[in-house]
């Protein structure tokens, strides 16, 4: 069995003391120990009031419902998470001891948040902006000396630490973060929020198929790709995003979709490899940071 | 990463594809056997857990028999942890019964049946001589095949009786040009002649058999490419040769290849480092074993001697028709 050496938590069990106050049932149950003597209907009955009465049922509702949401490729991992993190959270919202500090409570919040974030691929999007939502009251909710609401501090550490663990490089992504940040004192309403971390994510994935593309391109051993190749490849991914010029009639998606099919793109890597002046390498910083420009310049800045 | 299939499945086939409503279940029943637990750690924490240690395979340790076998993963999760706790018997090189087998495997699941120790027994021996000694490696991945395949092979035992005794099982059946050259449906009394069942033929049938079972079955491919380098093939030959197959064992995904089956430096380590704490196991022996990287640690001072039990001398001598596995590799 997995043993984890934590320490123990409060003995009182959060999520019981969040939905009932009494905590009496479920003790004079462990009392008893486990009856040998009713292992009848008796027991079947008082097994469904137990669930009910700590909440069991009430959590594995919640979880599966997740589960269906979210769909995951690995569900059983994804429970196991889900749990992880609703542990992590209850000893110290709910458990004795004093309060955590300011600081503190501001990191779990962030962290819950992420966490709903991530649950769900931005491609569900029904899932995703449940999560969002999700994320967003648990961001804003009020606390101790904490007025209601989502500051434009918060939010951009939010988008920050969501940067951070895409691993996308932070040059190739400030220029995002610049765009759609809220000023520290600002209130960021739900809308902004959601824009702001669809953006995000699909930024992250814009990013990560670059680095795929750059590694297709890059001479086996060096990390370097030819310039005039990857310039080419920039200039066909620009005329295809510059196609579909902010309007919303179905046919640019198809246009942009030609100019980078494998005829288009032959054509311009072609053209670039038939020059024969020798030029500098093209680093993999570079191409990344030209190509996420492509994709920022898209995207409409905050106010 | 985003396998589109899963997200266009309706709900309840999701979750049963998964078996996300078996583990939750189980989850409920352990957490009411464990009451004291949770109002000791919390709800939370006594789920994280479980499903964590579903997801590393430890949960089927000590489990009873119906949970260990209800589904792929806890079969392959128990074919893991029978190979990695008893894995030492191998590098020792002890050859033990059917029965001393079964004693292992109950030590991990108190009610393993011991009708699945037999059939897997009987895939190493060929059906006869139960009572022979078998190297680890040959039972290990005997057994593997017939825990984890056991509907379909039963299902097989089954469509191979239909063939042997001339029924046919698949009403649509071609012969091919080979069966011309011999008798096509050996009688009974004539096995001496002509054992087992016409490989293709067979292969027929159990490609019929693997579109429509709904248990695990083995990559069809791979059933095809075994049958296809025989003529005629038995029974038990056929399993022999699903055993041994590195392909069937790799799909599987539960045991590493027959050579790295003793090799597990992290294992060995931790070991060595608990063996060294527990007084007057260790003793005269410590300096040779701590030079780890052998392969076959000294007999000398292990401490899995009490397996290693007096009929090791007939093992030696009459052990000849096995395999004995440390030479090979």
């Amino acid at each position: 069995m997995a043993a984890l050496p934590v320490p123990v938590p409060s003995v009182k069990m959060a999520a019981v003391e969040k939905r009932r106050p009494a905590v009496a049932p479920a003790a004079s149950f462990t009392d008893n120990g486990r009856p040998s003597v009713s292992r009848a209907q008796a027991a079947a009955e008082n097994e469904e009031d137990f669930l009910r009465q700590v909440g069991v049922t009430e959590m594995l509702r919640a979880a599966l419902l997740k589960v269906l949401e979210a769909r995951p490729e690995e569900p059983i991992a994804f429970l196991a998470h889900y749990f992880e993190n609703m542990g992590l959270r209850s000893p110290a919202s709910g458990g004795a001891g004093e309060p955590p500090g300011q600081l503190l409570l501001q990191q779990q919040r962030l962290g819950r948040a992420l966490w709903h974030l991530r649950l769900a691929h931005h491609s569900q999007r029904t899932a995703f902006n449940n999560n969002v939502s999700v994320a967003y009251e648990c961001l804003s909710a009020g606390g101790r000396r904490k007025r209601p609401g989502l500051d434009g501090r918060t939010y951009s550490e939010l988008l920050k630490r969501i940067c951070r663990d895409g691993e996308a490089p932070e040059e190739v992504v400030a220029p995002l973060l610049r765009k759609i940040q809220c000023r520290d004192h600002e209130a960021v309403p739900r809308g902004v929020f959601r824009a702001g971390m669809l953006t995000c994510f699909v930024l992250l994935d814009f990013v990560a198929r670059a680095g795929a593309l750059f590694r297709l391109l890059e001479a086996p051993g060096l990390a370097v790709a030819d310039r005039r190749v990857g310039q080419a490849v920039l200039d066909t991914l620009e005329g295809a995003l510059g196609a579909g010029d902010h309007t919303a009639v179905p046919a640019c998606y198809l246009e942009a979709g030609s100019r980078l099919g494998p005829d288009s793109l032959a054509l311009a890597l072609d053209r670039a490899a038939t020059g024969r002046r020798p030029s500098s390498p093209m680093s993999r910083e570079e191409f990344l940071e030209k190509a996420a420009a492509l994709f920022i310049a898209k995207v409409k800045p905050v106010g | 990463m985003l396998s589109p299939e899963r997200l266009a499945l309706p709900d309840y086939e999701y979750l049963a594809q998964r078996h996300v409503l078996t583990y939750m279940e189980d989850a409920v029943c352990q957490l009411l056997e464990n009451r004291e637990d949770i109002s000791q750690y919390g709800i939370a924490r006594f789920f994280t857990e479980y499903f964590t240690s579903v997801c590393q395979g430890t949960h089927i340790l000590f489990r009873e028999f119906s949970f260990i076998q209800a589904t792929p993963h806890n079969r392959a999760s128990f074919l893991r942890a029978f190979w990695r706790c008893f894995r030492t018997v191998g590098k020792n090189g002890d050859l033990l019964t059917m029965k001393e087998y079964h004693c292992l495997l109950q030590l991990l699941c108190p009610d393993f049946p011991l009708e699945l120790t037999q059939k897997a027994a009987r895939i190493v021996l060929m059906d006869d001589a139960m009572d022979c000694l078998m190297s680890f490696s040959d039972f290990l991945f005997a057994f593997q095949i017939q825990f984890y395949y056991s509907e379909f092979l039963d299902s097989v035992a089954a469509i191979y009786q239909d063939l042997l005794s001339g029924k046919n099982p698949n009403t649509v059946i071609v012969p091919t040009s080979f069966s011309g050259q011999h008798r096509q449906r050996p009688a009974l009394g004539e096995a001496g002649m002509l054992e087992g069942v016409e490989a293709s033929l067979f292969y027929q049938c159990l490609e019929n058999l693997c579109d429509r079972h709904k248990y695990s079955c083995p990559p069809p491919a791979l059933v095809k490419e075994v049958l296809s380098n025989v003529q005629r093939l038995t029974f038990y030959g056929f399993l022999v040769a699903l055993s041994k197959h590195h392909g069937i064992n790799q799909a599987l995904g539960a045991l590493p290849d027959k050579g790295d089956l003793m090799h597990d430096p992290a294992m060995d380590e931790e070991l060595e480092r608990l063996l060294v704490q527990v007084p007057g196991l260790v003793n005269s022996a410590t300096p040779e074993a701590s030079c780890l990287p052998s392969r076959i640690p000294p007999r000398v001072g292990s401490p899995w001697r009490p397996l290693h039990h007096s009929r090791k001398v007939d093992a030696e001598s009459d052990g000849s028709t096995e395999e004995t596995d440390e030479s090979e590799t």
